[in-house]
């Protein structure tokens, strides 16, 4: 069965690539994908991650202060 | 050609500027925040990476408070024009170059805004003191600030008004134009509010680069408003940083050079391009002061300057020395009022003006001696 995985929107582009770069630095495996369709978000990429490792990755976020529509989560 | 002129625009630039371009131009080429594939998410990464190496430069903690525009022109006013609302104070110097008066006039005839100017000594030099006896007594919104006079070189206190303008609610928008890239700034111990910045001078980018810091919690209305790449399906301007602020295709090709003329600016250290662009001023000023003719205007102590001297010749007007220092030095400077007609007023140039020499970091010793030389020549030849 493939993993569960788990979209994060954001609200501009610089927000997602911040996002992306503390992902990478951090080796956490992701992906940029387009929005999906039935999510209204200001920024049409959105990261694709695994969930089991969404709790770690909202806590590189809250430490390196990137933002993201947590109400969409 | 002996480049005198980098208080106008930086010359030569780094060699990782120019490759930066290209290798844009030749591999990249997508524009930012717009799609999503590999190309435009390349350029998009290239200007967050930008705004990432400003913060470090300026010590801003979020880089999505920093907005680009063409130049420091259009970042100041952003920034008077955004922030200022009818009938507000605002207290400036002396000093300021046109790309803050001609903005404030304006304002003073549209909104109404009230002007004070703290008016600077001969050398160039403002009195935080002078700003405390406005702001006492009248209520200001704006204390506005030039870093560095293009004119003079003088260097104004910045931590210190910003410490009295906070002191009674004001805020600061600083002008940077002639110091982002040449003397250290730092946002946060500085307490700056707004930071007005040029790519094309001392951060050594290309022309068409420039930026303004808005410190968070501080509301600036965009000068235009349009296509962000974000929130498409709204017909109102999104209301995040930075997209609020930057409406249309961004400068990619020239924000590629300028992140590749950060990366050089901070791999040498701030203080080190200083100190060295110091030593060739103090060069400069001590032998200029020995040759019979010549008048050198700014602050005497280096310490207060940066490295932008401004001259005359007895017997000349300074467009005839620039001519000649062209014609017959290959010498390349700014004469005449420098777009600063006040600070001219101040220093007691004005309307002929001055002749400008600005050093930058890839002036060497030799060229200033032939400066020097060329100087000695001119006041000597019989007119």
């Amino acid at each position: 069965m493939p993993a569960e995985v788990v979209v994060i929107v954001f609200k501009s582009t610089h927000d997602v690539i911040k996002a992306k770069s503390e992902l990478e630095k951090a080796c956490i495996a992701h992906e940029l994908i387009p929005t999906p369709k039935e999510i209204s978000s200001e920024c049409g990429m959105s990261l694709r991650i695994e969930k089991n490792v969404l709790n770690k990755v909202l806590e590189i976020f809250r430490a390196k202060g990137v933002r993201y529509r947590g109400d969409l989560l | 050609m002996i480049y005198f002129d980098n208080a106008a625009t930086s010359f030569p630039k780094p060699k990782a500027v120019i490759e930066a371009m290209e290798n844009y131009f030749f591999h990249m080429g997508g524009s930012t925040g717009r799609s999503g594939h590999k190309m435009a998410m390349e350029a998009s990464e290239l200007v967050f990476n930008t705004r990432e190496h400003l913060a470090q430069l300026f010590n801003i903690k979020d880089s999505a408070r920093i907005v680009f525009t063409k130049n420091v022109t259009e970042s100041l006013n952003l920034a008077i024009n955004g922030f200022l609302d009818e009938g507000d104070r605002v207290v400036t110097t002396s000093l300021e170059h046109n790309s803050v008066m001609r903005p404030l006039r304006y304002l003073e005839q549209d909104r109404k805004i009230k002007i004070s100017v703290v008016q600077a000594n001969q050398e160039g030099m403002v009195d935080p003191s002078a700003f405390e006896d406005i702001l006492k007594k009248e209520k200001t919104k704006l204390v506005i600030v030039n870093h560095a006079s293009n004119v003079t070189g003088a260097l104004a206190p910045v931590r210190t008004i910003s410490e009295i303008a906070h002191r009674y609610g004001s805020h600061i928008l600083v002008d940077a134009a002639q110091t982002a890239g040449a003397y250290p700034i730092d946002v946060a111990a500085d307490s700056i509010d707004m930071l007005a910045f040029t790519g094309h001078k001392a951060l050594l980018g290309p022309q068409g680069t420039g930026g303004l810091y808005i410190k968070e919690g501080i509301k600036i209305t965009p000068l235009m408003r349009g296509g962000t790449g974000s929130s498409s399906e709204k017909e109102i301007q999104p209301d995040f940083m930075p997209d609020m602020l930057e409406s249309g295709t961004l400068n990619v090709i020239g924000l590629a050079g300028l992140d590749a003329a950060l990366k050089y600016i901070i791999e040498q250290g701030v203080s080190k391009i200083r100190k060295e662009e110091m030593e060739l001023t103090e060069l400069f000023i001590e032998e200029a002061k020995k040759i019979k003719g010549v008048k050198l205007y700014g602050p005497v102590d280096i310490k207060n300057r940066v490295s932008v001297v401004s001259f005359n010749i007895s017997g000349y007007t300074p467009s005839e020395i620039a001519y000649i220092l062209d014609k017959d030095f290959d010498i390349a400077c700014r004469p005449g009022l420098h777009c600063a007609p006040s600070a001219h007023k101040t220093i007691g140039t004005f309307p002929q003006g001055t002749v400008r020499f600005a050093f930058g970091c890839f002036n060497k010793a030799e060229e200033i001696k032939a400066g020097l030389e060329a100087l000695a020549q001119i006041s000597q030849r019989s007119r």
